[in-house]
């Protein structure tokens, strides 16, 4: 029973199928054929569009039992008339039940159908006109057909409308937006309603017939349980979860490679074969072989002006050629060019034998030795140095003048405070000033001309050492209150009215003596007493006789009023002397060398050799580690004490003798004077850290003062507190430079 | 010719401009628009104006005036002032007319012995001057000493009159380089043809390096002096025994002179804090002293507490200080080179001056406002140059240059509206220089 109920429903599916096909396919259906001949039709008309699906049909057929086949086909004879109403119904169940058996059946109904469908819409299309097939349509563009029709007959072009008859025309027509040109057989199509519809459905993305479920249920098309050799049903193999070996040898083998540098991944673009013809050989040979081969110089190519006809631009004319005459020989352009018709009226060159014959000698007597020539730029060899602007302050401009001498002012010195200012000069006084508006205070007046003034370090004892000529005198300058000259007094009186302190020598060395013509004290000397310096207590100072030989250095003690020789012997011409500013160290500078003595152990410390001719100054950094020396050949020589005993930097910038050298107490400054009427002003920074060499840099020329009898500036100062230089000029005035 | 002249008139353009004036009436000028050749300078404008004045007021004497655009001074040709300061020539420029300050005439000189280094005359009756023989002198006018005070064993560094109120005598403090200050009473109501020297009444001891200036407080109990020493000391000024801090010293000359008595004064507060010479203090109002000093800094200090209260630092060393100008806040100092600074200490944030003026040629040795004025003020130079300046223009409105040598001092009186200045004129020998002090006062109207 349930055999035959499937049977039926079998049949029914099958006569809603072919009804289908017959609906759309009316022609046939009319014919009223026997399925058996339907059927080849069918494939016939298949065959066209797709060949293939002709055989699984048959074979499929085959498996069928065939009886079920035939009763199919006679059943559809029979429902021919019932209606197709009531057959959809029952292929909806059909489907709902999911048999696989109509599988086949079904599929092949819609294979029909397509291909149905496919002959329908290219029996819709007319026949194509134009003939010439998939060519570019621009072949055609400027003849006069489009083509050719079936016949080979020539298509001609319609007449073309200019633009606005046209556009007019599709405004007239209500249905020209319906209308479509084909480029391909000139002609316009109107679009139809189906056309239309189907284009809709295009655009929204449907599929373009209606009656087509994209959401159909699914069809299992493969029996699996009737197959009696599935197509497999082995399981994964393992070899497609694990990596292949051979690939990994071939990158092994790879990677081994480039590592080799067999394989060579940025490989460098190849330079250009070409070389520079003209070019200059010598360098290319020398890159080549490295050999030292200078080739011969080559002969100038000639130009255009040699051309036997140059262009007029290179013609001389008469005048010029007038005026080359009168140059020298040597300046004469060796060619003057010329215009020649034809290359045959070129006469023959004059000057051949003598150019061959100066060719030769260029060849032979060129420089056959290489010249190394370094280019470099002689800025870049500049120490780079800090600019001056960033090493302000420093003294610039001269805003006061202490005008009162009448001879060169030779030395002067700065009170601690910086509030007065003491100069000694060749017309025998001392006078005191006031360093804010330069009014002279005071005046001493010796019988000959003072040789240094020294003003005592301390700020309670304004008092003033001073060397005339063999004596040394201490004045009281009157300057400060009451009771600090009260103090002054007591220290410049004392009992005893000579007292020859000596007593161990035979021969005085020195001798004190109160002096009441200038309330202070003298002490007198053996020889000439060129210098006098203060140790900072104010206590001691020193002095130096050139010509005293062994006792040319003395130290003198003012408030025991006591003379002692310094216990060292010495070589050679002092100079100066200075005591350390801050340790118990000496400095004896002789005319070749500078000798750090340290007074307590009595020894010898330090040997600076300047390496100059004659050392005319010296004066000691604040910090005591540094020593600037003057010399009177314009050189001077910065000594580092402890890198070594050979100047750190000699500065040669004076073209006469330095008369003076000076350091700043605060300021990073030091300054040089000379009897080139200038002062030079430096910037000299001494680091803390020992691995940093101080730096110096020039700052400025300070220039205003006159020569007088052959001398500049004889002496500078820096003031104790401000970036303000003092000079004394041989012009016997006393300038103060300014920041 | 006549197409020279067209050129001519075409290339000089023309402004449209206003004279406006705050003038009392017979100074004024119509205010309606005149056009007028950009090429004209300030005395073009101001010969235009008197001819204006001249028009509605025939017995119009002419005066020279100065003319401001935009608070301005005109300086230079109208058509470059106004492309210096890019101003529309094609609006009706509006030009304020004010008097022009002029320094009118030179009065004979009051002769000294030696260099005068300081001046005073912010009384209207006299003027004080100090002087490098080591005395002090008041004169009661050109030329002519009423009073010698004498008593300073060194030179006379700075003057200051102390107007004390309700004290008919006259109080004047002198700072000397011997270390001390004195103060001394005289009165000017007696007119005698020689000089009287006068005694101090009082010595202020305390410092112990020259001292360099004095400020008298503005009710006069209190002075404040500057050092050598960079201490700023504070005085009292009143001569009353009953005074437990002072101590009476009878002192008994050798010479022909009479008992005096003298009082001995220490100072009530020490100002600590710079670090080198003050050169300069003022003490405009009641808790604020200004100091400038040689370390480079202007400093303000707390009268009442002795603290500093705030610095400006210049890089330059500073000779001399005065307050002054709008609402007298702005601090004019001038020191170690030749221009005049001026500081707004209200402008927060800047140490930068807001004026400088840099006419001079050398140290600025004085520099004075004003008393009436917000914008005048004087300074004086080492150059020998005395020079009227208007904060409204960088030049100087007029510069005397009379001197011959280093002026040291200047000051512009208060009443008198005056100012004096004096200098010195060294020798190349001490012993017997010739040394003169000229005295100048110059009238300007106001």
């Amino acid at each position: 029973m349930k055999i035959k109920e499937e049977k039926k429903k079998r049949q029914s599916v099958r006569n809603s199928k072919s009804e289908e096909v017959e609906e759309e396919q009316p022609s046939i259906t009319e014919q009223n054929k026997l399925k058996q001949k339907q059927l080849p039709s069918h494939s016939d008309s298949d065959s066209d569009s797709d060949p293939d699906y002709g055989s699984p049909y048959v074979s499929d057929s085959e498996d069928f039992s065939e009886d079920g086949d035939f009763d199919g086909s006679l059943s559809d004879s029979e429902a021919e008339g019932s209606g197709s109403s009531g057959d959809e119904g029952v292929v909806d169940s059909d489907v709902d039940d999911g048999l696989h058996n109509d599988q086949e059946n079904q599929s092949n109904s819609s294979e029909s159908h397509q291909g149905v469908e496919e002959s329908d819409s290219s029996e819709d299309e007319v026949a194509p006109r134009n003939t010439v097939g998939d060519v570019p349509l621009e072949w055609y563009k400027d003849e006069e057909h489009i083509g050719y029709d079936l016949n080979g007959k020539k298509i001609k072009k319609r007449t073309r409308k200019d633009k606005v008859e046209s556009f007019l025309e599709s405004a007239d027509d209500a249905k020209n937006w319906l209308k479509v040109y084909d480029e391909y057989n000139d002609e316009e199509v109107e679009v139809t309603k189906k056309e239309l519809k189907l284009i809709n459905r295009l655009l929204k993305g449907k599929a373009p017939h209606s009656d087509f479920d994209p959401y159909a249920p699914y069809v299992d098309w493969f029996k699996w349980d009737d197959a009696k050799h599935p197509l497999s049903n082995a399981p994964e193999p393992k070899r497609r979860f694990i990596p292949s070996k051979w690939e990994s040898k071939k990158v092994v083998k790879l990677v081994r490679a480039i590592r080799m540098g067999l394989i060579k991944r940025d490989k460098p673009k190849e330079e250009q074969q070409f070389y520079h013809l003209w070019g200059d050989d010598s360098s290319s040979t020398e890159k080549a072989n490295h050999l030292s081969f200078i080739p011969a110089p080559k002969s100038k190519l000639p130009g255009h002006e040699e051309s036997y006809n140059p262009s007029l631009e290179y013609i001389p004319t008469q005048e010029e050629i007038n005026s080359y005459q009168l140059m020298f020989e040597e300046d004469r352009p060796k060619f003057i060019p010329r215009r020649y018709t034809s290359l045959r009226s070129i006469p023959a060159y004059d000057n051949a034998v003598k150019d061959v014959f100066e060719r030769c000698l260029d060849l032979y007597l060129c420089p056959r030795v290489r010249k190394k020539r370094i280019n470099i730029d002689p800025e870049s060899l500049k120490p780079k140095l800090p600019s001056r602007r960033d090493l302000k302050p420093y003294p610039v401009t001269c805003y006061l003048e202490y005008k009162g001498h009448t001879d060169a002012v030779v030395s002067i010195s700065i009170e601690a405070s910086g509030q007065w200012l003491a100069s000694g000069s060749l017309d025998g006084t001392v006078r005191i000033w006031e360093v804010e508006t330069g009014r002279c205070l005071r005046v001493w007046e010796f019988e000959e001309p003072v040789k240094f003034v020294a003003w005592n370090p301390l700020r309670e004892i304004p008092i003033v050492a001073v060397s005339v000529g063999q004596e040394v005198f201490i004045l009281n300058t009157g300057l400060g209150d009451e009771e600090e000259q009260k103090k002054i007094k007591e220290l410049l009186h004392f009992e005893t009215p000579v007292a020859p302190d000596d007593s161990g020598d035979k021969v005085s060395v020195a001798s004190w003596h109160q002096d009441d013509k200038h309330e202070g004290i003298r002490l007198r000397h053996f020889k000439t007493v060129s210098s006098v310096e203060w140790h900072r207590k104010g206590d001691y100072f020193s002095i130096v006789m050139p010509a005293g030989e062994s006792r040319a250095v003395l130290i003198h003690q003012l408030s025991k009023k006591h003379t002692q020789r310094i216990p060292f012997k010495l070589r050679g011409l002092p100079v100066s002397s200075l005591f350390h500013p801050t340790k118990k160290i000496f400095f004896i500078s002789t005319k070749k060398n500078v000798r750090a003595y340290d007074l307590q152990k009595q020894k010898l410390i330090k040997k600076l050799e300047t390496g100059l001719r004659e050392v005319s100054s010296i004066s000691v950094h604040p910090g005591g580690d540094n020593i600037i020396v003057g010399s009177r050949e314009g050189k001077l020589c910065w000594f580092d004490m402890d890198l070594s005993s050979k100047p750190y930097r000699i500065l040669k910038c004076h073209p006469k003798d330095i008369t003076n050298v000076a350091f700043h107490r605060s300021y990073p400054l030091f300054a040089s004077c000379s009897d080139d009427c200038t002062a030079y002003v430096f910037h000299g920074m001494v680091y803390s850290d020992l691995n940093q060499n101080p730096l110096i840099v020039p700052l400025e020329i300070l220039r205003g003062h006159t020569s007088s009898n052959g001398r500049g500036v004889m002496d500078c100062k820096f003031h104790p507190r401000q970036p303000w230089l003092f000079t004394a000029g041989a012009d016997s005035v006393i300038k103060l430079y300014c920041h | 010719m006549d197409i020279d002249g067209v050129n001519e008139e075409e290339n000089s353009r023309r402004v449209q401009v206003r004279f406006v004036t705050k003038l009392k009436p017979p100074m004024t000028v119509p205010p309606l628009p005149i056009a007028i050749p950009s090429n004209l300078t300030r005395l073009g404008l101001s010969t235009l104006v008197n001819n204006l004045i001249q028009n509605g007021n025939p017995d119009w004497n002419t005066q020279p005036f100065d003319f401001l655009i935009d608070g301005e001074l005109v300086r230079m040709s109208l058509d470059k002032f106004l492309l210096a300061k890019s101003i529309s020539a094609e609006k009706i420029l509006e030009i304020e007319y004010i008097k022009a300050v002029a320094p009118r005439k030179e009065e004979e000189p009051s002769l000294h012995d030696d260099w005068v280094s300081s001046v005073d005359g912010s009384d209207p009756r006299f003027i004080v001057t100090g002087c490098y023989d080591s005395l002090a002198r008041v004169w009661k006018a050109a030329g002519e000493c009423t009073h010698i005070l004498e008593g300073h064993s060194d030179v006379i560094a700075s003057v200051g009159v102390i107007n004390r109120k309700g004290v008919e005598g006259i109080t004047v403090a002198t700072a000397s380089k011997d270390c001390t200050l004195r103060l001394w009473k005289f009165d000017t109501e007696d007119s005698i043809n020689d000089p009287i020297r006068i005694r101090a009444f009082k010595i202020l001891r305390g410092h112990a390096k020259s001292v360099q200036c004095v400020a008298a407080q503005n009710t006069g109990d209190m002075v404040c002096s500057g050092s050598w020493d960079s201490m700023i000391k504070l005085w009292q000024t009143n001569d009353s025994q009953s005074d437990g801090d002072l101590v009476s010293i009878k002192k008994r000359k050798g010479n022909d002179q009479a008992d005096e008595s003298q009082l001995e004064g220490e100072a009530v507060s020490t100002l600590v804090g710079h670090t080198q010479c003050v050169s300069s203090v003022v003490w405009p109002q009641q808790e604020t002293i200004y100091s400038a000093s040689w370390d480079h800094s202007i400093r303000l200090w707390d009268a009442e507490t002795g603290k500093n209260s705030s610095d400006i630092f210049c890089t330059k060393v500073l000779n001399c200080l005065d307050v002054g100008g709008e609402s007298s806040a702005l601090i004019a100092a001038g020191g170690s080179d030749p221009i005049l600074r001026i500081w707004d200490p209200r402008k927060p944030g800047t140490s930068a001056p807001v004026f400088q003026f840099s006419s001079h040629t050398s140290w600025i040795s004085a520099c004075k406002w004003h008393d009436k004025s917000w914008f005048h003020l004087v300074s004086s130079s080492y150059d020998g140059k005395v020079m009227l300046w208007d904060l409204r223009t960088a030049w100087p409105l007029a510069v005397i240059e009379s001197h011959k040598d280093k002026v040291l001092c200047a000051d512009c009186s208060a009443f008198l509206l005056e100012f004096l200045c004096c200098e010195c004129q060294s020798h190349l020998n001490y012993s017997d220089n010739l040394m003169w002090s000229s005295q100048h006062k110059v009238q300007y109207l106001h």
